[in-house]
């Protein structure tokens, strides 16, 4: 009986103190400025207000999420098409120096930000990509396609090759097998890796606030920090944008969060 | 194709043929293919991966103000580096950091697994709600943790006092290193938990079976078995885990660039490796010095990666 109440009362602390950080965002979003600034704090908004939101929706805000939209939604595409292909080709074939690839694309997320950073700063202005949406979708590539690729061939991996075979046998080709047995059956480390690629490039801050200056193509992480630096403390004001930002990942997420788990567990664990 | 597939199935290959072991499949695949499927990842790899380590480790042995690449000046940019105060600060302060960070997550997210690995009906509810932090935007839980550290009107100092210690009202945690650090890490380490948790909680549910049956028929209690028979047996496990988290920690940038003000101050006192690199890159425009640092990163990240892979192959 005491270790079921100390069990209920450990989840309990945390519930509260994973999910606060959300709460108290959006709560101090909708108070009034009077409420927000107190010496006890309101937990709840007693005249809740949406005039920072009206604010923001009249503001840049509109044009930086869809700049965020274009250059995660592109990422992800990218990613999940580069994850599909070589995924099953690490997956079933036979390639030289396999091993020390698989290694390579696992320490790829190992990679500190700031090696990259400079020279892709240089090769983008020297090709003028500096300050564009392929460039910025180039750089997060970087950061996604390594561990996407790894989690889709676990999932490959998953798939038993005699369901391609007995395809292949019934006289299908090998892509008309694949398109068929293997597509649907691997469709969940699609999806998984794809929420990876959209989240990674989504929250990403070190490559778009260093290339993308101009303030129409500024991503939402961007335009955050700078907000935040200049106004911070407009409170009510920061946490509504923090609250734009976030909705999109934390909704993506709960929609496949299942598949995620598995995806990015087996990356660890069997990596 | 409708037509020609069964035709072919008469014709070529009864089922019965088929050979019961895999070879077969292997004969099938040449090269061709499996090159064409894995070419946009190597050109990704080499393109946007490869070259810019080798640039960076160039670049620094370089002079480079201003964003452009002078002359080759050896290893001067190394021991400029290691002669700056700043910058060996930086690196002993991320360590620090990064062990402090390690052990918290780690700590609190055995427990967290632990408590869900004891099942219930909630479990289940609780593991998506443990999981969500970690897809918060890093800038946004940067701000939020900043405010709910507020001087006048934070959280955090109202709920300190409440409890009793009256010396944080209105408490400053972001006027010195020391306290702008423990906040950072406490926003960080909320970040950090909940992948190691999930993970962890994996691990456990794959020591459950007969070892663990057998040692509580013989009386073995729940601290003796963990100790004893689970943790032990995610070995492997735990080095990835606590290796994945030393490297996250080393590379922290988005909270220190929204928690601090300016970033990497009061004077200087939160700069780490990254921040400080980024810095020195684009706004002291010295991409020579800046390469350096991360070369410098670079090298250490590579051996705690070597010292992990090394460990998880022993492991095998």
């Amino acid at each position: 009986m005491t270790r079921r109440v100390l069990l209920y009362g450990a989840m309990l602390v945390i519930v509260v103190v994973s999910l606060f950080p959300f709460f108290w965002m959006v709560v101090t979003s909708l108070k009034p400025d009077q409420d927000i600034f107190t010496k006890t704090p309101e937990f709840l908004p007693t005249s809740p207000i949406l005039d920072r939101y009206v604010h923001l929706f009249d503001g840049a805000v509109p044009r930086q999420f869809l700049n965020s939209v274009l250059v995660a939604g592109a990422t992800t595409l990218i990613t999940g098409v580069i994850a599909l292909l070589a995924g099953y080709a690490l997956a079933r074939y036979k390639i030289p120096l396999k091993r020390y690839l698989l290694i390579v694309i696992l320490s790829i997320q190992m990679l500190p930000q700031t090696v990259l950073v400079i020279p892709l700063f240089v090769v983008l202005r020297n090709t003028g990509l500096l300050g564009t949406y392929q460039g910025l979708i180039l750089s997060h590539l970087a950061l996604t396609v390594g561990l996407a690729t790894y989690m889709l061939r676990s999932f490959y991996l998953d798939i038993p090759v005699e369901l391609e075979e007995s395809a292949m046998v019934d006289g299908a080709s090998r892509m008309k097998a694949v398109r068929l047995v293997v597509f649907p059956l691997v469709w969940p480390g699609l999806a998984a890796s794809s929420i990876y690629g959209f989240i990674t490039s989504w929250n990403e801050l070190m490559f778009s606030a260093t290339y993308m200056q101009q303030s129409d193509r500024e991503t939402l992480p961007v335009a955050l920090q700078q907000y935040f630096s200049s106004y911070y403390s407009d409170w009510g004001g920061v946490m509504a944008a923090s609250v734009i930002f976030t909705i999109p990942v934390v909704v993506f997420f709960l929609l496949v969060q299942k598949r995620l788990m598995q995806g990015m567990v087996a990356g660890a664990v069997k990596g | 194709m409708t037509v020609t597939a069964p035709a072919k199935r008469e014709a070529g290959a009864p089922r019965r043929a088929r050979p019961p072991r895999r070879p077969r499949f292997r004969r099938l695949a040449g090269y061709g293919l499996p090159s064409l499927l894995i070419a946009p990842l190597l050109a990704v790899v080499v393109g946007v991966v490869g070259y810019p380590i080798v640039r960076t480790v160039w670049l620094s042995f370089h002079e480079g103000e201003n964003l452009i690449s002078g002359p080759f000046n050896g290893l001067d940019n190394y021991t400029a580096l290691f002669a700056d105060p700043y910058f060996v600060s930086a690196l002993i302060r991320t360590t620090v950091f990064a062990i402090v960070c390690v052990a918290c997550t780690l700590l609190i997210s055995l427990t967290v697994a632990l408590v869900l690995d004891a099942g219930s009906w909630m479990a289940k509810i609780v593991t998506v709600i443990v999981l969500l932090p970690w897809a918060m935007p890093r800038v946004a839980s940067g701000i939020v943790w900043k405010w709910i550290f507020n001087d006048q009107y934070g959280i955090a100092n109202w709920l300190l006092v409440s409890l009793g210690f009256d010396r944080f009202q209105g408490f400053a945690w972001f006027n010195s290193g020391f306290t702008s650090l423990v906040a950072i890490t406490i926003a960080v380490v909320w970040h950090s938990v909940p992948f190691i948790a999930i993970s962890m909680l994996a691990g456990l549910r794959s020591t459950r079976g007969e070892v663990l049956e057998a040692a509580r028929v013989d009386g073995a209690g729940f601290m003796q078995s963990l100790l004893r028979i689970r943790l032990p047996m995610m070995k492997p496990l735990l080095t990835i885990l606590g290796v994945m988290s030393t490297i996250f920690a080393y590379q922290s940038f988005d909270h220190f660039l929204v928690m601090t003000t300016p970033p990497g101050g009061p004077s200087h006192s939160t700069e780490v490796l990254s921040l400080l690199t980024w810095l020195q890159a684009f706004t002291v425009l010295d991409q020579g010095a800046a390469a350096a640092m991360a070369v410098v990163t670079f090298v250490l990240l590579a051996a705690i990666t070597a010292v992990y892979v090394r460990l998880s192959k022993e492991d095998r």
